[in-house]
């Protein structure tokens, strides 16, 4: 469960505050498929950079499963992300210099996963996007679509508590859009994999089972379907 | 993993890593060369005036070095010579008996330095053998003498010769006597060629009309050991009637003239690994900079500053490794060629070779093969990477992954 509490996160620019997120409060329960939009500014990533710990909250409280991760110290955050969160970014983020599943072992071997199970993980991952076939092509040999398919799998490896997705889609064009949502709905749906989406594509709108709706960093809706 | 990484890093641009690589090797293999040519000319001239002369630490009677005559000898026992034989590194002790004489052969004349030498130790420490160039390598007789190869030009001597020593003996007695000439030595250094007859140190002995008495004691040290220590320990065995000097106190200016032409290489060097360090700084700013990004990303997916900062640390180590590799690859079968065919010092311009003889040292430039030089310089371009790697190491501290991957 993703709870937070009276969240609030400050940006200064120049002489101004800006409240980047306003006392939001809210809860995601386990195998949850949300959607969090809103226009431009309204703070969708940065309360998704809050909840993974890659911001910290000017005030309020983060509760990952009853732990208050707001209050950890950088190194305990990165442990902490590294074993229960899963990233996936707008613009992909793989490392250009590794092969797909290198990509993917990188994160288990950040874990001390021995050399059997790693392999074993990240072929199954592949395959599971559909990738299992381009294992060994380095990002710049992918298609938008394709790098994006790598990330989720990477973004699983950890076997994760739940997955964070900044604007999956923005880059891909409708048949790459629909195909990862299928993936992300299927793991949703066959492993209970929680998923949290910032976004403002009506592709994952229209897919997401709860929307949460940000402006000027306040929740004005939450809807779910 | 970080392994992998790191070395696909450096080929992420090509260009940069050939020229960073050429630039390290570049200089390497200039300062290589340049302390190669150095230590081996030092080697050389310490070869020819220490240790086939000199010896790395003497000992004479008090005051004999201010003034140099046989009324300053001092009298050997062979108990004394054990006393300093057991000191640590100590390889070998030659008595020698030196004094200044005038010879003559035929209408010619000469002021030269006679010296007697026990030739079995001065085979140990000076390798008399291989320098003789004509005639018998040993005395034979106690009126044979075997003259340095100047004089045996200037007098156009041949074995069998007789020549006429003429000078001062001890306490005031004279010294005369016929010589037969036994062999031709090359000391390998043009001064010492032109004035040095040597005989057998009791001949020499009989010579100047004294027994027992030696000028010098000649002392060789192992490999490795520090001659000013030797010299420490004698003294403190040996009575203050003695004065113990190393080849650095005997050849002062010798010593000075390897010093400051050391300091000059030094300077050199200096340069060229200022040019090194911000060649390579250059380059491990771009790698960092233009990688923020990433470096954020790798953060957000949980790995570890330390790993992060290991990336980037090992990026910069490969490349002065490749740079390394190659510059003392390189250097290595030039030093070689050069220490088998030494430079010699004509071929920079003509009468530079008798210029140098008249300091007394072979005008040959011998490089140095000694792998303590390409070593201790390889070492060196692995601290400047590890000193430049510092600022990745402040950049990864400070990095948050947020501000990263807005950039």
């Amino acid at each position: 469960m993703i709870e937070t509490e009276e969240l609030k996160k400050t940006y200064k620019q120049g002489s101004l505050k800006v409240k980047a997120v306003d006392n939001v409060n809210l809860k995601i329960s386990d195998g949850e498929f949300t959607a969090i939009v809103g226009p431009s500014g309204s703070g969708k990533t940065t309360l998704l950079n809050c909840i993974g710990g890659l911001d910290n909250p000017t005030s309020g409280k983060v509760i990952i499963d009853g732990e208050l991760i707001s209050s950890y110290s950088s190194n305990q955050m990165i442990k902490f992300r590294l074993n229960n969160i899963g990233f996936v970014f707008q613009s992909y983020n793989l490392i250009p210099v590794l092969t797909a599943k290198e990509n993917i072992e990188m994160v288990m071997l950040m874990q001390g996963y021995n050399k059997q199970d790693m392999e074993k993980r990240s072929s199954d991952l592949l395959n599971e996007v559909g990738m299992g076939d381009m294992s060994k092509r380095r990002p710049a040999e992918l298609s938008g679509g394709q790098q994006q398919r790598v990330a989720v799998a990477r973004s699983l490896a950890s076997k994760p508590k739940f997955i964070l997705a900044d604007e999956p889609t923005a880059n891909l064009d409708s048949k790459s859009t629909a195909k990862l949502l299928d993936i992300m709905s299927r793991l949703n749906k066959q492993e209970n994999i929680t998923f949290v989406f910032s976004t403002h594509d009506q592709r994952v709108i229209d897919r997401a089972r709860r929307v949460v709706t940000l402006e000027d960093g306040k929740i004005i809706k939450d809807i779910k379907k | 993993m970080i392994l992998k990484i790191a070395w696909r890093n450096i080929w992420r641009n090509k260009k940069r890593t050939l020229i960073t690589t050429l630039s390290i090797s570049g200089a390497l293999f200039l300062i290589i060369l340049m302390r190669s040519m150095q230590f081996g000319f030092y080697d050389n001239i310490i070869n020819t005036i220490v240790q086939s002369y000199s010896g790395y630490v003497q000992v004479h009677a008090n005051g004999y070095w201010d003034k140099q005559s046989v009324n300053n000898s001092m009298e050997v026992d062979e108990k004394f010579i054990n006393e300093i034989n057991s000191i640590d590194g100590i390889d070998n002790i030659a008595k020698r008996l030196q004094t200044f004489s005038l010879v003559s052969k035929g209408e010619k004349s000469k002021g030269v330095i006679i010296t007697g030498i026990e030739i079995e130790k001065e085979q140990l420490i000076t390798d008399w053998d291989k320098r003789i160039i004509e005639g018998s390598k040993s005395f034979d007789n106690a009126d044979r003498i075997i003259l340095s190869k100047g004089i045996a030009e200037y007098f156009d001597v041949t074995m069998g010769d007789t020549l006429v020593l003429f000078g001062q003996g001890y306490q005031g007695m004279m010294a005369a006597g016929k010589y037969v000439a036994n062999g031709i030595i090359d000391l390998k250094n043009p001064k010492l060629n032109e004035n040095a007859i040597f005989m057998d140190i009791e001949s020499a002995q009989d010579y100047i009309s004294s027994e027992n008495i030696a000028t010098h004691l000649v002392i060789d040290k192992k490999e490795y050991y520090d001659e000013k220590k030797i010299a420490e320990d004698v003294r403190k065995a040996i009575s203050s009637d003695y004065e113990v000097m190393t080849w650095k106190e005997i050849l002062p200016e010798l010593d000075q003239m390897i010093t400051a032409d050391n300091v000059g290489g030094l300077i050199m060097a200096f340069i060229l690994y200022v040019i090194v360090c911000f060649g390579m700084f250059g380059t491990v700013l771009m790698m960092t900079e233009e990688r923020m990004y990433e470096l954020g990303v790798l953060l957000s997916i949980g790995m570890d500053k330390i790993k992060l900062y290991l990336i980037i640390l090992l990026e910069t180590i490969m490349l002065s490794s490749i740079g390394v590799i190659i510059g003392v690859l390189t250097t290595r079968p030039i030093s070689h060629y050069f220490n088998k065919n030494p430079i010699n010092m004509d071929s920079f311009g003509e009468g530079l070779g008798d210029a140098m003889g008249e300091f007394g040292f072979d005008p040959i430039m011998p490089f140095s093969i000694n792998w303590d030089i390409p070593i201790s310089h390889a070492a060196f371009i692995f601290g400047i990477s590890l000193l430049i790697s510092i600022y990745p190491a402040i950049r990864i501290l400070s990095l948050n992954p947020v501000k990263a991957m807005k950039k």
